[in-house]
């Protein structure tokens, strides 16, 4: 007990006295996976209007099809993304085993599947008559889909919120894609995972506190737009 | 007089039935066409399919001495031809906003877009509500503003989906009142209406939609088309 006291007050410094090895791997974690969600968001959110608003062959077995693949454990899509980034594999020669490169790649697939489904859902609630509206007054396809987006922008930010929610704290993918190295790769989860292991418990317990107030902030704020987004309409 | 635009083998099957299929279908110009029918004979889809905002099966257009597919004659219905739901949808923004929404289409500058909504919210006597968010509007307030908000962008014709449904007195008595200035403007107007007597002043003739046909059940006397031509030249 007395230890682990100790460890917290020694995180608490590591975190107040901008320890670099530790601001190092946060930064990290926050620039893989904004750039995640950054290349995801903009095409999930064209095929999931498209999924919500425009009647085509198998609209319905993709729409399942993100759904499922929302499930799919972090760790499998770690060991795909591996296999095909391994030397041997079919991308082996693009060299991106084990860079951050290789971690937004993995976050990307993670995310994907639920940024379409939830931003499905919020189009899905939208009015159609906004879209027509917007047509008949003249608006072009782009324009009417810009129109649309920020009619239902409480939903598509919730959408957007949940999916760094979730690929931020993600730890199975970022493990195998990217191998927790020092510097380079190492991001929150997996350096709490494998420093606490070795009996780093300040460092843990610093970034486990970094970690869980983000995802508390961050489910707060689907939970609020969620809300909104309700009210509004 | 020429119709303003005629449609030809309007058809259109939805779920596996036949909604309607109508022969032809010339929308008079300068004109108040009300459009009755039962509910569910088709009158919203008849107007969609006219404002190119829904398919048909089949359907010829000609317009402007062009003979067109709905699909080729889109783009130009779409740019003169403005549907109105039966309830407006109004964008989530105040209703300076909402009557702007059009006009950034043709690329104008802001302080000349500004100009010409404070005219429009006088025209329609709304300037009060100007800075309102839209949504917060009344039904018949949001009536309002969806027409000047499609007058502003001077349509060739506008299709009125029951304007008047589910209005007080007072309210019915305030859309009237726009709709007689709109045609006094010159521009073509379709209502679809259960209510005939709140827009029978105003209408020119009277058709029916029923079990798919759409009949004539009154003609426009021809001295009406003189007047409203005329006023419409004056406009000009
Ligand atoms: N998206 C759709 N899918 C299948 N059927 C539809 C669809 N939209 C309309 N219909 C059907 O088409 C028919 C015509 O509907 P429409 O809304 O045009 O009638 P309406 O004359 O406007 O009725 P109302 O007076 O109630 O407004 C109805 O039988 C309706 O059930
Ligand atoms: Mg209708």
């Amino acid at each position: 007990m007395g230890d682990l006291s100790q460890a917290s007050v020694a995180a608490f410094e590591l975190l107040l006295s901008g320890d670099t090895d530790i601001w190092e791997i946060i930064s990290l974690s926050f620039g893989v996976s904004f750039s995640a969600i950054l290349i995801a968001t903009p095409i999930a959110l064209v095929i999931a209007f498209f999924l919500a608003f425009f009647q085509f062959p198998l609209r319905r077995t993709l729409i399942a099809l993100f759904n499922t693949f929302m499930s799919v454990p972090a760790v499998i899509i770690g060991l795909t993304l591996y296999l095909v980034l391994s030397r041997s594999g079919p991308l082996g020669d693009l060299k991106l085993l084990f860079t951050a490169q290789a971690m937004v790649i993995g976050q990307i697939m993670l995310s994907f599947p639920l940024l379409v489904a939830m931003a499905h859902a919020a189009f899905q609630a939208a009015d159609r008559r906004a879209w027509e509206t917007a047509i008949t007054l003249g608006a072009k396809p782009w324009r009417a889909f810009f129109t649309l987006m920020y009619e239902v922008r409480f939903g598509l930010i919730a959408a957007v919120v949940a999916g760094f929610g979730r690929v931020v704290a993600e730890i199975g993918c970022s493990m195998m894609v990217g191998g927790n190295i020092l510097h380079a790769t190492r991001n929150i989860p997996t350096a709490i995972a494998l420093e606490t292991s070795k009996g780093e418990f300040a460092q843990g317990i610093a970034l486990g506190i970094v970690l869980l107030v983000l995802s508390l902030t961050l489910n707060a704020g689907v939970s609020i737009f969620q809300g909104k987004g309700e009210s509004h309409s | 007089m020429n119709p303003l635009i005629s449609y030809s083998d309007i058809s259109i099957t939805m779920s596996g039935k036949l909604i309607f299929s109508i022969d032809k279908l010339e929308v008079p110009a300068h004109q108040c066409t009300l459009l009755t029918g039962r509910n569910g004979s088709g009158k919203t889809t008849l107007f969609k399919i006219m404002a190119g905002l829904l398919k048909p099966d089949t359907t010829k257009i000609h317009y402007q001495g062009l003979d067109m597919t709905w699909s080729q004659g889109k783009p130009y219905i779409q740019k003169d031809i403005i549907y109105l739901h039966q309830q407006p949808y109004l964008f989530d923004a105040s209703v300076t906003d909402n009557i702007a929404y059009g006009l950034h289409r043709s690329g104008e500058n802001k302080a000349s877009i500004h100009k010409k909504v404070m005219q429009a919210l006088e025209w329609a006597d709304l300037s009060h509500l100007a800075h309102r968010s839209a949504k917060q509007l009344s039904g018949g307030e949001k009536q309002r503003v969806a027409l000047t908000r499609a007058r502003i962008l001077s349509p060739r014709l506008l299709l009125l989906d029951e304007p008047t449904a589910s209005m007080d007195t007072q309210a019915k008595q305030q859309t009237g009142l726009l709709l007689q200035r709109l045609k006094f403007e010159g521009i073509s107007i379709m209502i679809s209406s259960h209510e005939t007597h709140t827009v029978e002043h105003l209408a020119d003739q009277h058709w029916q939609l029923e079990q798919g046909q759409l009949n004539v059940l009154k003609k426009s006397p021809v001295t009406d088309n003189v007047t409203h031509l005329n006023a419409a030249k004056q406009k000009n």
